[in-house]
Formats: structure tokens, sequence, C-alpha cells
């Protein structure tokens, strides 16, 4: 209520100070404006956690305050309900649910799926592989652990579906909501396959508790994750989004420049500021630098989307029905405040 | 049947509720136990009935049981203790259920017994429609159905209001002026023991020791007569006067309890 | 002309003091609140005073309950769902049952089990799930283990706890008429602990209901708490609801049912 009302204030100050130029100077001189972010702790909000370290938000006169949440789902809840200004996350069916609502707007890239940078695994038990499933052409007829229905690995498991040309509804999705029980369900060979975070392939994979059949980014690339905000921030705040992208877009220059680059062999090649990007992800993640460089998502450098794979995810979640049929991809996404988005349809 | 108390001792812990009792109940009289509060007098029934050891000294049995009997020593409760998810019926079949017995005696005992302590209208009530009296009258009715050779009566009336227990002592009187089991009555109320009793042991509290065992002479059939009440009233007085310093101890206590409770 | 004692001030009405604090049946008032509130609710969605995104209006739910309801899958839903009810509870109480007696029975098995119940029971079921999952699969066995698992350790202690209430008059008095064990524990005790126990069977049955969302984390495709699981990640309020509303109708009409079951065997309180 408080808060709201906070939230109300600033709008009102801001929008005067839009209004006329020169006190906005002022008000950026005299205190910076509060903005909260919803993130998750993980490397793919890492620009977020660089561009806060590097101080590039409080350059921009932002004064931002980090809203850590547990599951990818609270936080287009959290930007939905004003308890988060800015949100970054992957693309599920239930955050175009929120968003064709009319409650969120995306504005820029978070991670992407991308060759060579191995994020989630396709990985069998080890009696599904002497069992004939040695490769992902296999999947149909088989069960298949996920965190939920609706969630990107579902959506992964559509594309990889459309790219070997099988009928998604041969496979059989065993929704169990959390990772522990995933690899409790994969360990006892109740699945015979499951959509595994790079830690837990690793893991079950030193086990010897199965295989890594695929990665989900050599397969099928799309854009995994992306920045929104609420559309009253941006009719209301512009110019304050403005300044959030600008100092996110430095945050996401250094992470791609630091983790991103790849030589004609497709061998990593670190960046100069390697060391210390490392440092702050360690720092923000709590986990020893080895464990984060384990992955390390790719992230657009100048934080543009593929809009069409967006507009393509909307259709897929509708044609599925984990969508609504009022859901439209247009009015989701907000092109204005990054310059050279990919495959913009017309 | 007799009982014969010989020497019984009894302890709780460090406390001493009974000690060196020595009394006999004769076949086919009332025998009252009679003290104030903490007398040790419920304990001395328990003891007789075979539900609780004493400490030391031992309980003795002489005689034949009556024919038909099932239980020989059979209580009846302060507390009427009848099962509530049982009707007055049910409350009476219990204590025959257990016994090889025919269905149609089973029924017979249970109808006798109805009939007798008046209740015949009542067999199919639950206790909680009953009033107290009615109530007792069930635990004296499932008692009788047994055939009993002694009954064991704690404090049987001391749950109910005045004139009812004037009206079931009568009824129980009547009852058992026809059979003249052998009967053991503890209570605490002098009355009820000269009304009922053919001998009065007197208890005295903590320790419990036997003060004095006193009969009256007076058959029960004609104690209410003219002529019978001089005699009563003389020894109401007798007894009175032994139990009355310890009564007042006893009230005493029980007040001092409450202050500091 | 008020009547007058001589000489003192005119008589008047005693005031009267007593009344209230005495639950008296009010039929209908439970019905026409929860019209009150549906209709409020309606209003405050239809008035815009809150955002249907955040609460989705009755109508909307409702819409959503025959949304499910026409494409055939809520029978599927519900049925599948009673079927973990039943079977869970019944397995959690019958082994409750057992283990509540013989704790309330023999001295032995109480030392033995109440620690053990007492360490046992606060333990969230949802954390066992993965455990769950590890010893007995993502089958059915599994989701009914769960509710079995969070109904057994109430009835425990309904079941000793009942078996204690029983009045030690009672016991002494089958005693003293000579009853056998089997007896007393047959006709007396049991009877008395009834009471206690069916008490305990309306908490279990709301456990049962609460745990079936978590049961229905494993893995499953149909019932009403995968239902609810779906909607939630989907973001989906009004189905969300949808099936809220279906649980809660569980609740009630196994909450009727048990309170038949206490008129009828109970009936002489």
């Amino acid at each position: 209520m408080i808060r709201s009302l906070f939230a109300a204030l600033f709008a009102a100050v801001v929008v005067t100070a839009a209004a006329q130029a020169e006190p906005l100077q002022l008000a950026q001189a005299a205190a910076p404006t509060p903005v909260s972010i919803g993130v998750l702790r993980l490397s793919s909000s890492g620009p977020i956690f660089i561009a806060d370290a590097r101080g590039y938000f409080r350059e921009e006169g932002l004064a931002p305050e980090l809203k850590f949440f547990t599951a990818a789902q609270q936080v287009p809840v959290a930007v939905t309900s004003g308890d988060a200004d800015f949100g970054v996350t992957g693309l599920t069916a239930g955050f175009f649910n929120l968003a064709g609502r009319g409650a969120l707007r995306i504005i820029a890239s978070q991670s992407r799926e991308e060759p060579g940078f191995q994020l989630v695994a396709y990985m069998v038990t080890n009696q599904a592989y002497a069992g004939g499933l040695t490769s992902l052409r296999d999947l149909p007829g088989r069960r298949i652990g996920m965190t939920t229905v609706g969630s990107t690995f579902h959506y992964s498991l559509g594309l990889l579906a459309r790219k070997y040309s099988f009928d998604l509804s041969r496979v059989t999705m065993v929704p169990l909501q959390q990772l522990p029980n995933m690899a409790a369900a994969f360990k006892g060979g109740q699945v015979d396959a499951i959509l595994a975070p790079v830690t837990l392939a690793r893991q079950l994979e030193a086990e010897s508790a199965g295989r890594i059949i695929g990665w989900v980014g050599d397969e099928t690339p799309w854009q995994l994750g992306a920045l929104f905000t609420s559309p009253r921030m941006i009719e209301q705040r512009r110019p304050v989004v403005e300044r959030f992208v600008r100092a996110y877009l430095r945050g996401a220059a250094d992470y791609n420049r630091a983790f991103n680059q790849r030589d004609a062999a497709g061998r990593e090649v670190r960046g100069d500021n390697y060391a210390d990007m490392i440092a702050i992800l360690a720092r923000v993640l709590q986990q020893p630098a080895e464990r984060v460089a384990e992955g390390l998502p790719f992230v657009d450098a100048q934080g543009r989307l593929n809009v069409q794979d967006i507009y393509d995810q909307v259709t897929f979640w509708q044609a599925n029905g984990q969508a609504g049929r009022d859901v439209d991809a247009r009015a989701i996404v907000d092109l204005s405040f990054v310059q050279g988005h990919f495959n913009v349809p017309r | 049947m007799e009982l014969i108390v010989e020497g019984v001792s009894h302890r709780y812990g460090d406390v001493t509720a009974l000690d060196g009792i020595d009394i006999a109940a004769r076949a086919g009289e009332i025998l009252a136990l009679i003290g104030p509060s903490g007398c040790g007098k419920s304990t001395l029934l328990g003891i007789m009935g075979g539900i609780l050891a004493p400490s030391a000294g031992r309980v003795m049995l002489a005689g034949e049981a009556r024919a038909g009997t099932l239980n020989p020593l059979t209580y009846v409760f302060q507390d009427f203790a009848l099962l509530p998810w049982r009707t007055v019926e049910g409350n009476v079949a219990l204590a025959l259920e257990h016994h090889r017995l025919d269905p149609g005696e089973r029924a017979a005992r249970i109808d006798d017994v109805l009939a007798r302590t008046g209740l015949g209208d009542f067999r199919a009530a639950f206790p909680k429609q009953l009033s107290g009296g009615m109530r007792q009258r069930v635990g004296i009715a499932r008692a009788l159905a047994v055939k009993p050779s002694i009954l064991l009566m704690d404090e049987p009336l001391s749950a109910l209001d005045a004139q009812t227990r004037e009206l079931l002592m009568e009824d129980f009187l009547a009852l058992w002026l026809r059979e003249r089991i052998t009967a053991v009555w503890v209570t605490h109320n002098l009355a009820e023991a000269l009304r009922v009793a053919d001998r009065v042991a007197v208890l005295s509290r903590r320790p419990g020791r036997l003060r004095d065992v006193v009969a009256i002479g007076v058959p029960q059939s004609e104690r209410g007569h003219d002529a019978a009440q001089r005699d009563l009233a003389a020894l109401h007085d007798r007894l009175w006067a032994l139990i009355k310093a310890e009564a007042q101890v006893a009230e005493r206590e029980v007040a001092d309890h409450g202050a500091a409770g | 002309m008020a009547p007058q004692a001589e000489g003192h001030a005119p008589a008047r009405p005693l005031p009267f003091r007593g009344g209230g604090y005495l639950p008296t049946p009010r039929h209908g008032a439970a019905l026409v609140a929860f019209v009150a509130i549906i209709a409020i609710w309606e209003l405050a969605v239809r008035q815009r005073w809150v955002t249907p995104l955040f609460l989705p209006a009755p109508s909307s739910v409702l819409a959503a309950l025959r949304e499910v309801a026409e494409a055939g899958t809520l029978w599927r839903h519900v049925s599948e769902s009673l079927l973990r009810i039943a079977a869970g509870w019944t397995v959690g109480t019958l082994a409750g049952l057992a283990v509540g007696f013989s704790m309330g029975l023999f001295s032995l098995a109480r030392a033995v089990g109440l620690p053990i119940v007492s360490a046992l029971f606060p333990i969230p079921k949802i954390a066992l799930l993965p455990l769950l999952i590890l010893w007995l699969g993502i089958g059915e066995v599994s989701k009914i283990a769960t509710i079995a698992l969070g109904v057994f350790f109430p009835t425990v202690i309904a079941v000793y706890s009942g078996i204690d209430g029983v009045p030690r008059s009672l016991i002494r008095m089958g005693q003293s008429f000579n009853l056998p064990w089997r007896d007393i524990v047959r006709k007396i005790v049991l009877p008395g602990a009834l009471p206690g126990i069916l008490a305990g069977f309306r908490i279990t049955a709301s456990i049962a209901l609460i745990l079936l969302v978590s049961a229905e984390m494993i893995g499953a495709e149909y019932g009403i708490g995968a239902f609810i699981l779906a909607a939630g990640n989907l973001m989906l309020t009004d189905q969300l609801l949808a099936g809220v509303v279906c649980l809660s109708a569980l609740g009630l009409a196994i909450g009727a049912i048990l309170s038949r079951l206490e008129r009828w065997l109970l009936r002489w309180r």
C-alpha cells in the first residue's frame, strides 16, 4: 500500500520532471531514482548483476534494488503486482498468459539457446539407452520428465518435435514440478529421459545415472529469456525505462565480451574482463567461480530479441492449449527501447 | 457367603491408607463401612472385591455361592459406571454376554431384574435420557442380573439428591429383604448407614483403622416404627460422637487445600 | 397504575441481563452470507475495483469450470483424485488405527511409538516427495502413499488419545464383572474412543484433500490437484480457482458424509 503510494508519488515526480527537462537533471543529481528488479539467482541474469556491480545503473541516476525470487513463475507475477518494476526470466506459457492480459511488456533480450552453449541437456537413463534410446529421434513413445507443462523445457521439446518431425503427443510428458523430483524419478528409472539443467545433468553424469544425448542449444536455438516491465512503467515513467535499458545493455555487453566469444572451431575465448565478471557472478550467485563457469548462457551483447521466435512461442502455446486465444504477441513486445532486433515480422 | 478381611493394610507411596483392618461381612447381613472422606473406605471395598491388591493382609471367602451365581462379588458404583452407548437393556446384558447362557435364560434374567427395579418401561432408553436415580437402578439391576453372592455397594446413593436417595433406599431394602444377599455398603452418611445396615463399622481417617463396630438390634423392616426411633437416636448419637471430631478435621483439611490451591 | 410498596419508591421492572453466549441455530444464515460474499466479489470485479487478473470474477470461474466440464475432462480429474483420496485415506486410517490402538492399549507400544510419532508427525510430506519417488516410483503408489502418510499420524494421535479418554471407571466396572480382555476392548474401550476417533476422521479427511495437490505433483496428468498445479503454472487464474472450487465442494461433501456417520454412530450422545 505504502509502496504503491510512493510509486505513484515518484511517477508524478517523473511525469512533471519529464515535462520540464531542466528539473530532471536536477533531480538526477540530487537523488537517484529507486527501481526494483525481480531476478533469479541464475547466471542468465548476469547482465543485471554486472550492471549493478559496475555502477551502470547509478551512472544513469538509478538506485537499483534486486529482489531475488526462487521460481521463474514468481518474477512476472511480481512485475504484474507492482512489487518489482522490471524482471528478467525465461519465457513460459504462464508468462504469456500474464502478458496477454496487458500486464507485461518485453523490452530486451535475456539469454538465448545457442549452438555451443550447453545449458539444458537431454539426458536418458542407462536402461533406456540400453533399450535403444540413443538419439533424440528415438524419443517418441518414451516418458520424459520435466518440471511443468508450459515450461521452457516443454517448449524446447516442442521445437525438437518439429525439427525431427514427430508428433509431440507421442512423447509422454511427466510433470514433476521440482528438479529434486525429476532427479529422483530419473534415478529410479521412472522416466526414460529428462530435460536437465547443466548442473543437474553433470551431477547425474558423474553418478553414472545416465547419459547426455544432446543439448537444447545445439538442437533448437531459441529466445529463452527476456527483460520485461509493466505497460504502466512505459506509459508513466518512460525516461526511467530508457535509462534502465541503457545500463542493462552495458551489462549485457560486458557479459557477452567476457563469456560468449567463440573461435572458429567453437572453442570458448575468454574476454579480457573475464576474471572481473566471473567474480561478480560468483559473489551474487553465492557459488564458486568454477561452478558458475560450467553454465554460462549466451546473452546478446545489444539486448536484441529474436522477435519472430517470440511470436512462434505464442503460436505454439496457443496451438497446444496452454495459452489463451486472446494473447496477442504484437502487444506483448515493445521494440522501441533496443535497436536492431532480429527477425521482426512485418 | 461370608467375606473375611484379615489384617489388611494398604499404602499409596508414603501414605498409609489402611492399617491392620480385621472385619467380616457375615452371611445375609448388610455391613456398613462409614467414615469421613479420606479414611480409605473405598480402598477397603476395592480390596474386598479383589480389584485392588492390599499391601499386607488377605481377604478370605467362606461358604457356598448362591445357586446361579455368575459373578459372586459384584459392585454397585457411586458414578453408576453405565456405558453411555448402550441402552438400559444393553447395560444389563453386558454383565451376562460373556457367560454361557442359553438365550432364553439370558432374556429371562434381564426381564426379571428390569421388572424388579422398575425399569420395564425404560429398557430401550439410553443412560443420558434417565435421571440419576433411574441410572442407579440400572446399576443395581445389572448387579442383580448376575445373582451375586456378595454385593459391594460403593457409596451407591452419594451422587443422588436427598429425595431420590430416600426412594431408592426404600426400594433397595425391599429387594434385599427378599433375598438377603450379603452386602458391604460404603457410605459417609450416618443416617443412611442406620437405615440399611445390620452392623456399622466406623473407620478413622489416615491411617484408616477400625474404630468400632456397632450392631443395630432393630430389623430393617421395623426401623420406621416409633418404638425403634429412640434406640436409633441413641445409636446415632454414639456413632456421631465417634465420627464428629475426625469429620471436622477432614472438612478443615479440604478447606485448607482449597485455599492453597 | 404501578403497584407501589407503602412508603417506598415506585416499583420498576427488573432489567434483563441474561441472554447471548448460547449458540442457537440460525438456519440459512450461512447460505445468505455465502451468496452475499459471491455477489460482492462479482460486483468488485465488474466495477473494476480489483483487476480480473488478480481475482477473476465468480462468473469467469464458473465459465472456466463449465469449459472443463464440457471438454469432458472434469469428471476424469475428479474421479482420479477421488480414487487417490479414498485409497490414501483408507490405507493411512487403517494403519493409524492399528498403531493407535496398540499405543492406547499397551504401555510398551506407547513408550516406543510416542516419541517416533512425535518426531515424524511434523515433517512436511512435500519434503519427502523425492524420497517417495525413489522408493515407490511415480505411479499411483507414491501418490497414495503421500496421502496415507499425512493421514496416518493424526489418526494415531486421535485413536490413542481417544482411548486415553475412556473413563477408567468403566474399565474397572468391566473387570469387576469378570469381562475377558477382548470384551473390555471391544465393548468398552472401542466405543468409548469412537467420538475421538471420528473427530480425528474429520481432520484427516481435510488433510487428505490438502495433500492431494502435493501428491499430484508427482507426475499426475489428471486429478484436481494436477489441474490446479497446471493452472497455477500457466497463470490461468480462473481455472486455478475453478479447481479450488472443486476441492472445496469435495471437502463439503466429505464433511457432510462424516456428519451423517457421526450422527448415526454416536446417536447415544
